[in-house]
């Protein structure tokens, strides 16, 4: 079984489903095995899906406004070059 | 022109970066870069305050200071400006668009050159010499803290805590997790090896991680309160 330094070099690809079959398996029944391993991979995954709704959709109509000093300049700033 | 700039502002704006795109553009979009590549005063303001929002937004999120994120929207318009001509279509404005934002953020950060970065080796796992994980990430409640996911306080927090991530980490944060770039193309971006975007994006999850679990953990026990 792999040892939990192991399987911490290999979650990044194990968690995109990256890995070769085999490893892929070895990871999965590591954490299986591993109360440790599980509850950090929980935590692991929870901190990148709330980054991800900490921001929402970056395509999203963003709420902020630009002030219309910042437009003005932009457009000045090109016609000035 | 009045009618093309009628069309125009109803173009759509960005898709999301970093993952499939169309290779060409709708047809308000093609008259759009049509007109900008014609030099039309109309349409670079159109373009400002259409994808202004976005940009801004994008150079807040990768920039510290309101100030420097004034700057590099700045610096964004004048780039797309002058490399309009360039522009090969292979995706939307938008998302070309938030490329030369987060290019010009990164000129940005390293222009400003390399701070002293606080280390995040104290927020790592720790392991014994066996390789078994010696810090225990068990906490109680997990599901009850998943519903304070979609809160604006939640939300506030997290971006705090991003911020709180040194340059280095944040960046690789932003770029995968939050733009959507792969691992590949993040690594591209930032000139290293896709081996060292994983260890780099790993250490910042797992920072971060560790700076939300107490937050989290706070925001539970007010919750059940």
């Amino acid at each position: 079984m792999l040892t939990c330094k192991e399987f911490d070099d290999f979650m990044v690809d194990y968690l995109e489903q990256g890995l070769p079959v085999w490893r892929n398996f070895m990871c999965w029944l590591h954490v299986k095995m591993c109360r440790e391993c599980a509850d950090f991979v929980r935590d692991y995954k929870r901190a990148v899906k709330l980054g991800q709704i900490a921001f929402d959709s970056p395509d999203e109509p963003v709420p902020d406004f630009v002030p219309e000093e910042l437009i003005k300049a932009a457009l000045s700033h090109r016609r000035s070059n | 022109m009045a009618r093309a700039t009628s069309a125009i502002s109803r173009a759509k704006p960005a898709t999301t970066a970093g993952t499939s795109q169309s290779e060409y553009l709708d047809s308000s979009e093609k008259e759009l870069l049509d007109c900008l590549r014609a030099g039309d005063n109309g349409c670079y303001e159109i373009l400002v305050r259409r994808f202004g929002p976005q940009v801004l937004a994008t150079a807040k999120r990768y920039l510290r200071s309101d100030a420097d994120a004034a700057d590099c929207f700045q610096d964004t318009f004048l780039a797309v400006f002058k490399s309009i001509d360039k522009f090969e279509q292979r995706s939307t404005i938008g998302t070309w668009l938030r490329g030369i934002t987060i290019n010009q953020c990164l000129m940005r950060i390293r222009a400003q050159g390399r701070r002293q970065e606080d280390s995040i080796e104290h927020l790592l796992p720790v392991f014994d010499e066996k390789g078994n994980r010696m810090d225990s990430c068990s906490s109680n409640g997990s599901c009850q803290i998943d519903e304070l996911l979609d809160t604006a306080q939640m939300k506030q927090l997290v971006r705090e805590k991003i911020l709180e991530l040194p340059d280095t980490s944040r960046v690789m944060l932003l770029l995968r997790d939050i733009d959507g770039y792969s691992t590949k193309e993040a690594a591209t971006i930032l000139g290293i090896s896709v081996t060292a975007a994983k260890t780099r994006l790993h250490r910042s999850r797992t920072a971060l991680g560790a700076l939300l679990k107490p937050e989290m953990e706070r925001l539970k026990y007010h919750a059940d309160v």
